[in-house]
């Protein structure tokens, strides 16, 4: 376990290097800059910019500056938002991307496992059909459809909740824009139980359990619930990194000023340090979450825990 | 007065009728085994009365005074917890794998209402089915223990309620001979200390004859004959029951009229195998250090151990089908290229068949293609029609219909499937086949008949055999000569009458009192 974690550190060292040093050389090779404007610059104050900024500086000897840069923790000044640095701008995203992605992660495995566990346990008839179906359907339904719908029937026509806007994050702000995010995850999360646990279910040690007369549910949460889950686990690894680093299209619809926003502006304006930030963050996050879920699969099943 | 009677019962799965009309009774402390091949019922009999199969009992199954069939599924669920114990036949996969031996134990102690056990209570129970360390494994996951080991956890927990009826399906067959032989002798214990019935379902007639007082023999979901075991195994009163018997190999079987063999035709000598230990950790595990063997034109050689002996890997050495650290192996005294540089024309020599023929046929591909694979890689020259020619004369060698040539292995049934692989093996005309536990998945009746098709085999095309197996009787009626591995070396070789009449090591003596001489 520890050794694990350890190992699982130091990989992550060179990886994020290499994803510091591509999305750098990637962004250096998309066309344009980030002072070109509708008004093109003089060169004066183009080179006294470029300058100020060390873009004038060979590109190995910037990523080299770069890296020094963020290993002490500085990600740099943003380029278009003037008078604020990368971190300080994270500092200001990241809070309302934590809340929103965490409280959907959240919803959608209780709905997606609880979902899942209930269409299993009544295989083969209408409820399961149901919810099966209910499962699809939310995860053939793109955020940008089920987000401006529910706009428009709770907020605009039932006038229960708020069109949109973050209002230091008041729980009804957050409604809204948390189950719209989560509905599709919920969907494939469901989905992923019921099979699992349909599986799981037809295992010679649940036939044991039962014969050691243990009641259903007894079975089910000891001896099923767990090698179903796996699936889920490898799911939930990568999907938890894109919920909580921001969802750029809820963060549009409902407004919101998460990290998912600033991630966009950074990209069309050439805010080289800010996407470099926020792609280092997310790379991390990745990373992060990967290990949480291998630490999943250790409990789920001691077989997967590493020598 | 028994303790489980059971009386007309019938099951039902979607409507087929797969038991009718069984009866039998179980006293206390008496074994009442129900033999037959697979699909005769004995599965279904054992575990729908209880609830614990998909099938549908109608009749009658008594347990004491109380009716199972008809009962609510809460009623069979406190009397499987408190009354009957169940062991089941695979031990890699019975227990949860999620959940300490110890959680397992304290579970199954509990539900017939008993307090929770203390540790010393459940090292006790453990240590009583002859579980080695029994401290220890408390607090370990079931992937940690061996298969036999497994086994005495999962009956352990059979009887941690303290049953008055274990059920046993086929509680040895996935073992070798010797843990096979130590898993009936702890259920003859407990039967004999606690007054516990057993009910045993075996295919394994040895066995039965060995620790059943009773025999009921099924087949095709009727009773074909039952009464005292040892009398209905020594004369078998139907003609299913016979079949039985002859197919069931024994030690004490006159020995089979073997061919004589001709000039040496492999000879492995001094072969080393190691595997690097898993994780991060250094060093090499030694599988196979410094075995030499020498097999004969049209001569069978049982290689015969314990599971881990290594006989397989030094198979898959000779057959160079794995790797090979040291030593040398020569085909009529050219050496054999290593494993990467064995040409087309080296391979078409040594061909393998193996131990689970579902496993080992693709099963998106129709049975002539499997057949014929070989030969496109192995004797490129062939044109299209030679080839379908060949395969079909290799299907009716391997007594196979011809219609099968387009048939999918799903359609197969395990011995069909075991045919098909042997046909695969043999249609690049080989002088040799490996043949890795090529019995062993298979039931007693249709193993019996490979063997005897590997016989003809044998001596229609003057096929060398190298015989893989954990089951000395078996090698005994095929074999010429049988060779013992233990540890990774082997260990006695000699004429199969001679090593099995007089065994000199300790490790064939074991092998031979195991197969229950």
């Amino acid at each position: 376990m520890r050794a694990l974690l350890f190992r699982r550190l130091l990989t992550a060292i060179p990886t994020l290097l290499c994803v510091v040093v591509l999305s750098f050389v990637l962004m250096r090779l998309a066309p344009g800059g980030p002072f070109d404007g509708e008004r093109a610059l003089d060169e004066e104050t183009r080179a006294a910019l470029d300058a100020a900024y060390g873009l004038d500086l060979p590109l190995g000897e910037q990523i080299i500056l770069y890296i020094g840069r963020i290993v002490r923790g500085d990600f740099g000044p943003s380029l278009v938002y003037r008078d604020f640095t990368v971190s300080e701008l994270i500092a200001q995203g990241l809070p309302v991307s934590l809340t929103i992605g965490g409280l959907a992660l959240l919803l959608s495995c209780a709905l997606g496992i609880g979902g899942g566990l209930w269409a299993a346990v009544r295989a083969g008839r209408w409820q399961d059909e149901a919810v099966m179906g209910a499962a699809t359907l939310l995860t053939a339904l793109p955020v940008f459809v089920t987000g401006p719908l529910f706009v428009l029937i709770f907020a605009l026509g039932l006038g229960w909740l708020p069109v949109s806007g973050w209002e230091a994050g008041s729980p009804s702000h957050l409604v809204l824009p948390v189950v719209a995010l989560a509905l599709p995850f919920a969907g494939a999360i469901a989905k992923l139980t019921r099979a699992g646990l349909a599986k799981a279910l037809n295992e010679d040690h649940v036939r044991t359990a039962r014969a050691r007369g243990l009641a259903e549910s007894q079975v089910i949460a000891r001896h099923a619930l767990r090698p179903a889950l796996v699936p889920v686990a490898s799911y939930l690894g990568p999907a938890a990194a894109g919920l909580l680093t921001g969802a750029v299209i809820i963060e549009t619809v409902f407004a919101l000023p998460g990290l998912g926003r600033y991630f966009v502006q950074g990209a069309l304006n050439r805010d080289y340090p800010l996407v470099l930030g926020v792609v280092t963050l997310y790379a991390g996050l990745i990373i992060l979450f990967n290990l949480v879920a291998d630490l999943i699969y250790g409990w789920l099943d001691p077989r997967m825990r590493a020598e | 007065m028994s303790v489980y009677t059971v009386d007309g019962l019938h099951v039902r799965i979607d409507g087929e009728l797969v038991v009718e009309d069984v009866g039998f009774a179980v006293g206390a402390g008496e074994c009442v085994a129900l033999a037959g091949a697979s699909g005769s019922g004995k599965s279904q009999s054992c575990l729908a009365p209880f609830g614990l199969s998909p099938g549908i009992p109608a009749g009658s199954a008594r347990l004491g005074k109380t009716e199972l069939i008809g009962a609510d599924p809460a009623t069979l669920r406190q009397i499987r917890g408190k009354d009957v114990g169940f062991v089941f036949q695979h031990p890699l996969t019975a227990l949860t794998p999620h959940l300490t031996i110890g959680a397992q134990l304290s579970e199954a102690w509990r539900q017939g209402g008993a307090p929770p056990p203390s540790r010393s209570d459940m090292i006790a129970a453990l240590d009583r089915v002859g579980l080695d360390e029994p401290e220890n494994r408390l607090d370990q996951f079931p992937h940690r223990l061996s298969g036999g080991q497994r086994q005495r956890a999962l009956i352990g927990m059979a009887i941690a309620h303290r049953p008055k009826l274990l059920i046993a399906d086929e509680p040895v067959s996935a073992l070798d001979a010797s843990l096979r032989a130590e898993i009936m002798a702890l259920l003859d214990t407990l039967r004999r200390e606690d007054g516990l019935a057993l009910l045993l379902v075996s295919h394994d007639l040895a066995a039965i004859g060995r620790h059943a007082d009773r025999l009921v023999m099924l087949r095709g979901g009727r009773v074909e004959e039952s009464g005292p075991a040892a009398r209905h195994l020594a004369a078998p009163t139907s003609a299913y029951g016979r079949e039985l018997v002859a197919a069931t190999p024994r030690l004490t079987d006159p020995p089979p009229d073997l061919a004589e063999t001709g000039a040496p035709l492999l000879l492995a000598e001094n072969v080393h195998v190691s595997f690097p230990r898993p994780g991060w950790r250094r060093g090499r595990i030694e599988a196979v250090s410094g075995a030499s063997l020498t097999v004969h034109e049209g001569e069978a050689l049982a290689l015969v151990g314990g599971s881990g002996s290594g006989k397989s890997t030094l198979a898959r050495a000779i057959a160079r089908l794995g790797p090979l650290d040291r030593g040398q192996v020569c085909w009529r005294e050219e050496t054999l290229p290593e494993r990467k540089r064995m040409l087309p024309r080296y391979r078409r020599l040594i061909q393998p068949v193996f131990q689970d023929p579902a496993a080992s046929l693709d099963p998106q591909w129709q049975v002539s293609d499997i057949i014929a694979e070989p030969l496109r890689h192995l004797r490129p020259g062939l044109g299209k029609g030679d080839r379908a020619e060949l395969v079909g004369a290799t299907l009716q060698e391997v007594d196979l219909p011809a219609e099968f040539a387009d048939r999918l292995p799903r359609a197969l049934s395990g011995g069909q499937s075991q045919r098909v692989a042997i046909a695969r093996a043999l249609v690049s005309e080989p002088e040799m086949l490996v043949l890795d536990e090529a019995t062993s998945a298979l039931d007693v009746l249709v193993a019996g008949r490979v063997l005897d098709l590997l016989e003809r085999l044998r001596q229609k095309r003057n096929l060398a055999l190298l015989f893989i197996t954990h089951d000395l009787a078996v090698a005994r009626r095929l074999c010429h000569r049988i060779a013992v591995m233990e540890a990774g070396e082997i260990v006695e070789e000699g004429p199969a009458q001679r090593i099995i009449a007089t065994p000199a090591h300790r490790a064939t003596q074991k092998l031979v009192t195991a197969s229950g001489v």
